[in-house]
């Protein structure tokens, strides 16, 4: 894990130093560029004429770094709006850089301006526009006055020159040049012919003649005179005037102006000039310095805001990064592992974060491990009470139901398991039938402090049950109650079963221990009747024969008696086939066509097809039907129904048989198919005991349907292989 | 990444809202009156064109005191082309004037002369107006058969004007002073 940390924060020094490099890099290119532009605003500088593109440049990066903020604080809004984790923070510490950084900006901003403006302003003032305006008037009176003199000079040539032929003047107009002090001077026709010149310097073959805008000049105003620049920076004066009053010839004169004198007017003209200049530049000049300013400033705020934004998101992803690792250890992710993105207090923070979710992770672990195995024993035990075969039911401390069994449903037929944190007097509420038991058990339960055992006997919806229920109080280890466990069981099936030995082993002893003496006492009796019935007086004769017939009787009487038992204790010898129960229930039905009862049949399907032996339930019909009509005193009318029941998750024939008869008291019913038990004067008590063998014989049931008021009511249930098709 | 589309779409409206005062025709431009070739010898073509310069008031303002004012007439001779013409001939002329103050004259300094004084702005513009120093072209530059057109421009050089007068001179239609590119058919 060591090494994992390592690696993180090697990964992060790997992308930092670049991105802290190009900040750098960024702002050296702002702070060249600025230097730049600003070198560019001295006229006197190579840069100054990339002043322009300086400008645009710093405009786009301006914009540039602009849009960057934007598209920044639009990013960081949209966080805001979703609420994204470390976006506050990120706003918050945002706002402040741009609070603390815009504050002083504007403020030296401000005042910069005003110096500036405050200082271009101090360039100019009435005083020096007055000494500049005078400078100058001065320098042009200076040369005016010169003008005025070398015209009047000229004058006086010309005035000399008049009336003379052209080879005259060509004579005389070197000693006119000789005594004017001119630099040239020349003498030339209307039509630019030279007539005559003269000049200090002997290279010049021909004097400076006038050109077109001079000529032109000299058409209208007959005369010329100005200042021209001369060779070598000196200026000149020019004059040309008409010799002839008519101006066929003209006279031009260069005059030099001295050295000095060209030089200081040269100087005041410069001064003059670029004093104005500067005042007409004056507002260019503050607003193009006021741009430059706001150029710096701009560049300088947005690019350290746009690096702020960077620098806070670089510091706040830790932070975002905590966020969002505790909103997902809230969710109940503990796998969360942050990068360690730096060594200092946020770094620490973050690998205490991981610690933390790692021994969260940890304790988790263990305790889902120990949850599942918890669940995993519960899973066990609740596997162990499902395939228990007794009904097992726990109860809290205030006698709730907390869990049920399969095993309850299947002893009681009500699912127990819906009806938690329900009292089994709530049960009882709902299903009558078994609210004798349930309220036993919950009397039981409540007065109990100890392991108590019961046999409880109720009449349920199939029949005589008896449960045997053992009910144990749970303690907490301080010794307050904490509920209950009731296991009960179905003893019903094996109450029968040792009934049914003891009456299997009643019919041996009397088979054994009785019938054997019947045959001796018959013939005994018989013997009697036939040795003495011809010794004896006739009345004699006549009561030892209703004697000895009296004892045959009997003795034949018992010995039935004796072999209905023994058939009854005897174990079946069946012969298990395939039948339609309904064929041969209509079989059965037709050999009583003539006998008076009124059967009326309802089944629900065409076929229904059990593996029984075909006699054994032909007897079970018979006794049933026989039973009914003995129980009837008028008509008698029989309703037989085949119905399809599901028991167990097993397929059954449910058939009811149905009479009109007396019916069954209450206290018959627990023990009307126990042997020797009738309600008819001569019964011998075996038939419905007989009928309930051969159907537990066949694993079905048998029970009185004590939901029927019309008569006597049999169900029997019997396992079926097949049903055919529904009406 | 934040959508851009709106701020964009804003941007667009303002530039096309705008795009009609900034591109308005202004009445400060350089006008090329005429231009093309003539015939100077039997074998040479000179290029002459006139070009009338219009100053907005602060350019005068500018110039009498004493800001340099310069313009470059660009020439061309092209060859009509099916889909691009073609560039045979490119010159540029550089034509500045200035105001001296003492000698109350203004100076036109163009590429071969270094400056000729006149006593009137309109004398200097006048003599600024005809292409001057023009060096003779080979008649065999234009062939037969062929469509050429004269394309002349005056461009009115802000770059020169003194460094805090620049980025005004890129926005206020005051300093709007150059032409577009005319294009004059030769004949021959």
């Amino acid at each position: 894990m060591v090494s994992l940390q390592r690696l993180d924060t090697m990964a992060y020094s790997k992308i930092k130093l670049p991105a802290s490099a190009s900040i750098l890099i960024l702002f050296g290119f702002i702070l060249l560029s600025l230097q730049l532009m600003s070198s560019s605003t001295q006229e006197s500088s190579e840069l100054s004429e990339m002043h322009s593109w300086l400008l645009v440049i710093n405009t786009l990066g301006s914009i540039t770094l602009l849009i960057l903020v934007v598209v920044n604080a639009y990013s960081l809004v949209r966080e805001l709006k979703k609420k994204e984790a470390g976006s506050r923070l990120t706003t918050r510490m945002v706002s402040l850089f741009v609070l603390l950084a815009l504050a002083p900006a504007a403020i030296v901003f401000y005042f910069s301006v005003q110096f500036l403006h405050q200082g271009i302003d101090s360039w100019f003032n009435v005083e020096i526009d007055r000494a500049m305006d005078d400078a100058l008037e001065l320098s042009q009176s200076s040369l005016a006055q010169r003008m005025n003199w070398h015209i009047k000079q000229t004058r006086q040539i010309a005035a000399q020159l008049e009336d003379k032929s052209d080879t005259l003047i060509a004579l005389e107009i070197g000693s006119l040049w000789a005594d004017s002090g001119a630099l040239e001077i020349a003498a030339f026709s209307s039509q630019g012919r030279i007539l005559a010149s003269s000049s200090t310097n002997p290279s010049d073959i021909l004097p400076h003649l006038p050109d077109e805008q001079i000529w032109l000049q000299l058409r209208q105003n007959k005369e010329y005179f100005a200042f021209d620049p001369g060779d070598n920076d000196e200026m000149l004066v020019r004059i040309i005037l008409p010799i002839d009053r008519d101006q066929r010839r003209f006279l031009q004169v260069l005059y030099p102006i001295p050295v000095r004198v060209t030089d200081l007017a040269d100087s005041i003209e410069f001064a003059f000039i670029r004093y104005q200049e500067m005042t007409f530049l004056r507002d260019s000049l503050k607003t193009s310095f006021s741009l430059i300013l706001l150029l710096v400033l701009l560049l300088s705020l947005l690019a350290a805001i746009w690096v702020a934004f960077i620098s806070i998101r670089n510091i706040v992803a830790p932070v975002k990064e905590l966020v969002k690792g505790t909103q997902a250890v809230a969710d109940g992710d503990y796998q969360q592992q942050l990068p360690v993105m730096s060594q200092d207090d946020l770094g620490f923070l973050v690998e205490s974060f991981n610690q933390m979710t790692k021994r969260i992770a940890r304790s988790r672990d263990e305790t889902r491990a120990a949850g599942l195995e918890v669940e995993n024993q519960r899973a066990y035990l609740e596997t162990i009470l499902a395939n228990l075969t007794a009904g097992v039911i726990s109860f809290d401390a205030s006698f709730h139901i907390r869990t049920a069994n399969q095993a309850a449903y299947r002893i009681l037929h009500i699912p127990v398991s819906h009806f938690v944190s329900q009292t089994l007097s709530n049960l009882a509420g709902k299903h009558s039938e078994l609210a004798e038991v349930l309220e036993a058990i919950q009397q039981l339960l409540e007065k109990a402090d100890d392991i108590w055992e019961q046999r409880i006997v109720f009449l349920g919806p199939n029949g005589r049950q008896e449960l045997l229920c053992r009910g144990t109080p749970l303690f907490l280890q301080d010794g307050s109650r904490m509920g209950a466990v009731v296991v009960f069981d179905d003893v019903t099936d094996l109450i029968q079963a040792q009934k049914n030995a003891a009456w299997g082993e009643v019919a041996r002893r009397l088979a054994h221990e009785i019938k054997n003496p019947l045959t001796p006492i018959q013939l005994s009796a018989e013997r009697l009747q036939h040795k003495l019935s011809k010794e004896l007086p006739e009345n004699s004769q006549d009561f030892l024969q209703r004697g000895t017939r009296t004892i045959v009787q009997q003795v034949e009487a018992m010995k039935r008696m004796v072999d209905d038992f023994s058939e009854y204790a005897r174990p079946s010898k069946k012969q298990v086939e395939k039948i339609n129960l309904i064929d041969l229930i209509q079989e059965i039905l037709a050999l009583y066509l003539h006998s008076g009862i009124l059967f009326t049949t309802s089944f629900s399907s065409r076929g229904v097809i059990v593996e029984a032996d075909p006699v054994s339930i032909r007897q079970v019909l018979h006794n049933l039907i026989k039973n009914a009509q003995e129980a009837t005193a008028g008509p008698c009318r029989i309703d037989i129904k085949i119905n399809k029941a599901v028991r167990n998750n097993a397929e059954y024939a449910e058939l009811c048989i149905y009479d009109n008869g007396s019916g069954l008291h209450a206290d018959q019913i627990e023990t009307i198919f126990e042997p020797y038990v009738t309600s008819k004067a001569k019964g011998t008590g075996l038939g419905l005991a007989i009928v309930k063998k051969i159907v537990e014989e066949h694993g079905g049931v048998i029970w009185v349907d004590t939901s029927y008021n019309g008569g006597a009511g049999f169900v029997i249930q019997l396992p079926v292989f097949e049903f055919g098709n529904s009406e | 990444m934040p959508s851009l589309a709106k701020p964009f779409s804003i941007g667009l409206i303002l530039c096309l809202s705008l795009w009609p005062f900034l591109t308005a025709a202004d009445p400060y431009t350089a006008i090329i009156r005429q231009a093309g070739l003539i015939e100077t010898g039997p074998n040479n073509l000179q290029i002459q064109a006139r070009i009338d310069y219009r100053l907005s008031p602060t350019a005068k303002e500018a110039l009498h005191k004493g800001v340099p004012l310069t313009w470059i007439v660009a020439i061309q001779i092209r060859k009509a082309g099916r889909i691009l013409d073609t560039t045979l001939y490119s010159q540029e002329r550089p034509y500045r004037i200035r105001f001296h103050a003492l000698l109350n004259q203004y100076e036109v300094a163009t590429r071969d002369n270094e400056g000729e004084m006149f006593l009137t702005l309109n004398a200097a513009l006048n003599f600024m107006s005809n292409l001057h120093d023009s060096q003779p072209l080979a008649a065999d530059l234009i062939q037969p058969g062929q469509r050429y057109y004269l394309a002349v421009k005056c461009r009115f050089d802000r770059e020169s004007l003194p460094v805090p007068l620049r980025p005004f001179a890129y926005l206020d239609t005051q300093w709007f002073l150059s032409s577009d590119w005319t294009l004059w058919p030769i004949q021959k």
